[in-house]
């Protein structure tokens, strides 16, 4: 089964464009991933099942909190630099590295 | 990716990162904790200033004549940029209360 990255950031519009540049890059390189982008509010509900999560800048402050209440889950941020470039590509390659494929 | 897109995009990381770390330094100074507090307002500073001169740049463009296709990525961008003025604005003033309370 395809593994699941999920990024959040504030209301998960902006972000699923990223979404759309990391699912490119995928296929560029012939790898399948589930991708989907969620506003931060939903963590709960799709963050728990996830095999890697990326927070956007917007909601980096939630990071510590996030990693804290679940140390089993695999988190980051998404460098500001990445993010504004919307670079998929390095995203991408930023969720495998948590997942653990390269 | 568009002129404009990436410019919105640009200002969103950057203001995003911006109100982040000014939500970290309100947190850092309930925790007592200042010198991060400080930290993070400085650097918040320093991420919204870029955002706000990619801003400035799409608005020196419209004055030139050349107008800017107002989009909802674009409002988001704008969004942002208003929100994290107004968090670097209370988080000073958070900042200060707290050192009261602290008796820093």
């Amino acid at each position: 089964m395809a593994k699941k990255i999920v990024l959040f950031c504030a209301g998960g519009f902006s972000t699923s464009l990223l979404v759309n540049k990391m699912k490119e890059a995928a296929a560029a390189k012939g790898k399948e991933y589930e991708i989907a982008a969620y506003a931060v509010t939903q963590f709960d509900e799709v963050g728990l099942n996830a095999d890697a999560i990326l927070i956007g800048p917007q909601v980096r402050y939630v990071v510590a909190k996030l990693k804290t209440e679940h140390p089993e889950l695999k988190i980051s941020d998404i460098p500001m630099k990445m993010y504004g470039t919307m670079d998929g590509k390095g995203a991408l390659e930023l969720a495998e590295k948590l997942i653990g494929e390269e | 990716m568009e002129g404009t897109e990436l410019i919105a995009f640009n200002i969103i990381a950057t203001v995003g990162t911006a109100r982040s770390n000014y939500i970290g330094a309100i947190d850092a100074a309930a925790e007592g904790n200042f010198e991060e507090a400080e930290k993070l307002i400085k650097e918040g500073q320093d991420a919204y200033v870029e955002g706000h001169d990619a801003h400035a740049k799409l608005l020196t463009q419209t004055a030139q004549g050349n107008a800017v296709t107002m989009d909802l990525l674009l409002t988001h961008a704008e969004d942002q940029l208003m929100s994290a003025e107004a968090f670097g604005i209370l988080a000073e003033r958070f900042v200060t209360l707290y050192k009261k309370v602290y008796n820093k």
